[in-house]
């Protein structure tokens, strides 16, 4: 039935004997499966490691303040309150930003810092990806990205910020805000009714040679 | 009342500076220039007529199809019509794939045409209509800039309707030549175990060589991950689209729909086909999974790097290279002093040739992989030519192990120079010899490991390659800094050649597994391929080793090695579409329905008589002639066309190569089908129609029958 997965074993029974090079892939983050662990600097030079917060849920979310989609929900004040609201609540929020040097988006700590300021944004940390492993390990393709992580490190939610995919703000009220239902639904022991769902936005400003 | 409505339209002038704008059927933002189209100069009342709405990208930027992909968001269009006028969907063409640094999506670039059908009320009375639009795009480069737009035209009703400008209808008929057309095979659809779909279209006796650049565009998020590319494999049979899975949840829906869009080589030209596809779910399809590629995984470096090393050292224990460690162990022991910081020295030195040799093969792969590209092994499996070559490749290596041949010749001799040589002097270049002498029995193993390599981006290449090369050196370096450690070491013996021996037998297993993954892409045939290829490789080693191939036989010995290896490898070709061969057993495909068959006698007979003649040469195989007969010549108001005309159809089959049909081809200088002909009434030269139809241009040419 899976002759593919069969000829992977195969080849590895011969290159294991031969040279035991294992072929152990990490496939990437998919939603009910262990969220990949990653260690990532925030804007003031501490490391947080998603281990680190085992134990209570963590939100990541990826973003770019050039990105017209992220500024939907930035200057609507949306995205600041859920940050605020889900912090209340004991989850960990955490924005990424994995825009490379010279792309769109990209800022050294002391930037993001000013931006978290002047926006009032209130995320527990701004972490700096600019080489983008964070983002690839997730996979995570557009700005706002949304994934959210229980306390066992079991991704629960990835998807968009909310159902309508538009830059247009006055569409924010009548979206389901998938996020915040997803931690409504989470710290009540609910099943998250729309665990993955699409994302819309900008593209991830990765650099031009990772892949 | 009026109070109101002045009121409402004091409201609505009241409204940001875009909505006062006069709004005319053009609209240009920094990046688009997009217009409002119609595909008449007026309408005719109950007529069905298309509009569009053209976009003109700045160079470098685009918009988005109707799945946008992993980013982007489709272009959206709502037109206000007159009342008693109705808009059908838009009509969305072919797209192209963006590869944004990984992140794919979908879409258009340089310029696009949307359209859509509108339908007026039979009862329009002659009047000018005035139809107003608002469309939203992202357009994006880079960076992404969603823009909108709002557009007025104004039309005429009248009794007759009248044509659009040139341009205009240009513009549409370029568009819809664009736009896919329904599929003409069936589809279906399973899902592995790990959730990868694949999609499987049962589209018979194609020729893989004349297609290329297939690429299935998921028409919806969640079943399938936007792929930057996807490894299509055309078999006798079907077309198979095997993809990693999307990220929705839950059952897998009962229909997966997509367009499949592939460039066709006909026997003069590229033309680019499109066909818009539902695949059914079959819950008793299971397919194998598309194995994480590098792209989506990681490997896990540090365990690959240590196993990379245990590998090396294991390389150690082969009967060529072993016993002569034992021996130098052995002196090692014997020295004191001053000899021993000397013997330090050389399993340094010894080391540094042996990571050079690594090092020196690790640079010639990044080379391969460089100028060939990476491999992986995911997509590669989904090829029966290179499952079956992988099976030949394990019963080899299998043979080897067993003992049945040897690479190269004796290297006892040689070992034996490389255990007696003295002096850290020589230990470097030593230490590179050992690689090099090694190979005969390391080969094999190599040839796995270095093919794993080739998978991994340069880096991690690099750094397993060296982990080989550390772990080749260590147990040598270590016996220079603790000759004690030579009481550990087993005696050279047999057992050296039964653990060889052993590691046939994994190798072995490998080919049969090799042998059932074909079974499965390739039918239960391919046994017989892959098992008789077998034989003849095993036969032609025999030949070889046997001493046939030197000497007075010498000739009629290679040449049959040479002819067994030959006939095993054209076993590949059998797993391939052969010319025609599966459409033998099932009748062409071609089907005549309306036509008859051609004949030159029948052609001749008929423009004789002064009849218009119309001869379509086409092939089973040929996807641009399908797709000319579906869009072009088997539509209704071609078929009613051809019918008032009185024009006699003619198809030519050139499925399997007709020579009378050839020698047509030849004559109107054509490498092959499609071809088509048409003879007005009375004409006595054919008028040679393009490659690629459409309806209109074949209206346009049989309505010019005199009356």
């Amino acid at each position: 039935m899976s002759g593919s997965l069969f000829a992977r074993r195969g080849l590895f029974v011969a290159a294991g004997a031969a040279v035991l090079l294992p072929g152990v892939a990490r496939a990437a983050a998919d939603v009910g499966r262990p969220a990949p662990d990653f260690s990532g600097v925030d804007s003031n030079g501490t490391t947080h490691t998603l281990d680190g917060y085992r134990g209570r849920p963590v939100v990541l979310e990826w973003t770019n303040h050039q990105c017209p989609y992220v500024m939907k929900h930035y200057s609507s004040g949306n995205m600041q309150a859920q940050q605020r609201e889900a912090r209340a609540k004991g989850v960990v929020w955490l924005s990424i930003v994995s825009s490379a040097p010279g792309e769109q988006g990209h800022v050294e700590g002391a930037r993001a810092n000013e931006l978290t300021a002047s926006r009032k944004a209130d995320p527990s940390a701004v972490l700096l990806d600019p080489m983008g492993r964070i983002g690839r390990a997730y996979g995570a393709t557009v700005t706002p990205h949304m994934y959210l992580i229980d306390a066992r490190g079991t991704l629960v939610y990835k998807g968009g910020i909310d159902s309508l995919r538009s830059a247009d703000a006055a569409d924010i009220p009548r979206a389901t805000q998938y996020v915040r239902q997803a931690i409504d639904h989470l710290l009540t022991n609910r099943p998250i009714p729309e665990p993955s769902t699409r994302a819309y936005g900008c593209t991830v400003k990765y650099s031009r040679t990772s892949t | 009342m009026r109070f109101l409505a002045a009121l409402v339209f004091a409201l609505l002038a009241a409204l940001p500076a875009r909505a006062q704008a006069p709004v005319s059927a053009v609209a240009e933002t920094e990046n688009v220039r997009a217009e409002l189209l119609a595909e008449v100069g007026a309408i005719k009342p109950g007529q069905v007529f298309r509009m569009g709405l053209h976009q003109k990208l700045r160079e470098g930027w685009h918009t988005y199809w109707r799945n946008a992909g992993d980013a982007g968001l489709p272009i959206e269009l709502k037109l206000t019509l007159p009342p008693g006028f109705t808009a059908g969907p838009l009509i969305w063409p072919r797209p192209k794939v963006y590869d944004l640094s990984g992140v794919v999506s979908y879409g258009y670039e340089n310029e696009v045409l949307l359209m859509l059908e509108v339908t007026p009320p039979a009862t329009s009375p002659p009047d000018t209509i005035r139809i107003t639009a608002e469309a939203t795009w992202l357009v994006c480069e880079d960076v992404c800039i969603p823009e909108e737009a709002k557009f007025a035209i104004e039309l005429a009703v009248s009794p007759e309707g009248r044509a659009a400008p040139a341009e205009v209808q240009r513009l549409f008929d370029a568009a819809r030549r664009a736009v896919p057309l329904a599929s003409p095979w069936s589809a279906r659809y399973g899902v592995a175990r790990n959730g990868d779909p694949t999609v499987v279209i049962d589209a018979k006796g194609l020729q893989a060589d004349r297609l290329s650049e297939l690429y299935f565009f998921p028409a919806d998020w969640g079943v399938a991950a936007h792929m930057p590319r996807q490894n299509i494999v055309i078999g006798p049979d079907s077309i198979r689209i095997p993809m990693r899975k999307g990220d929705g949840k839950g059952k897998p829906p009962e229909t997966f729909a997509g367009t499949l869009v592939m460039t066709e080589q006909t026997g003069d030209a590229k033309t680019v086909q499109a066909f818009d596809v539902t695949a059914k779910f079959d819950a008793s399809f299971q397919p194998p999974p598309l194995s994480t590629s590098a792209a989506q995984s990681e490997l896990d470096l540090w365990e690959a790097l240590l196993f990379a090393l245990l590998g090396g050292m294991i390389l150690n224990l082969m009967p060529c290279v072993f016993p002569v460690l034992a021996m130098k162990a052995a002196s090692f022991a014997q020295f004191a002093g001053a000899s021993r910081r000397r013997v330090r020295m050389d399993g340094f030195a010894y080391g540094g040739g042996v990571l050079l040799s690594f090092a020196v093969m690790a640079a010639i792969l990044a080379i391969i992989r460089h100028v060939f590209g990476g491999v992986d092994w995911g997509f590669q499996f989904q090829n029966p030519v290179f499952t079956l070559l992988m099976a030949y490749l394990f019963f080899v290596i299998g043979l080897n192990l067993s003992g049945v041949f040897e690479i190269g010749g004796s290297f006892v001799g040689v070992g034996q120079g490389f255990a007696a040589r003295e002096g850290s002097s020589g230990s470097f270049a030593t230490g590179v010899l050992a690689v090099v002498v090694a190979t005969p029995c390391t080969a094999p193993f190599m040839a796995a490991a270095l093919g794993f390599a080739l998978t991994q981006p340069v880096p991690v290449l690099v750094a397993v390659l060296l982990a080989m090369g550390v772990g080749f050196a260590l147990p040598y370096v270590a016996l220079t800094l603790t000759p004690a450690l030579q009481k550990v070491l087993p005696r050279p013996g047999t057992w050296m050649i039964r653990f060889k021996q052993f590691l046939a037998f994994p190798m072995y297993a490998s080919a049969v597994w090799m042998i059932w993954v074909l079974v499965q892409q390739s039918g239960a045939d391919s046994v017989l391929y892959a098992l008789g290829g077998m034989v003849l490789i095993g036969f032609a080693i025999w030949i070889w080793i046997s001493g046939m191939a030197a000497g007075r036989m010498a000739l009629f010995g290679r040449a049959a090695v040479l002819l067994a290896l030959g006939t095993a490898l054209a076993a590949t070709v059998k797993l391939q579409p052969g010319e025609a061969a599966s459409t033998e057993a099932t009748g062409s495909g071609v089907v005549m329905e309306g036509w008859e068959k051609f004949s030159r006698i029948r052609m001749n007979d008929a423009v004789a008589k002064g009849k218009p003649v119309f001869v379509d040469f086409t092939a089973a195989w040929c996807i641009t002639c399908l797709a000319n007969e579906r869009a072009a010549l088997e539509t209704t108001a071609t078929r009613r066309a051809f019918e008032q005309a009185g024009v006699v159809k003619l198809k030519g089959d050139w499925t399997k190569r007709d020579a009378e049909i050839s020698s047509v081809l030849k004559e109107y200088g054509r490498a092959g089908v499609p071809l088509y002909l048409y003879w007005p009434p009375g004409a006595h030269e054919p008028r040679v129609l393009p490659q690629v139809l459409t309806e209109a241009l074949v209206l346009s040419e049989l309505s010019q029958v005199p009356p």
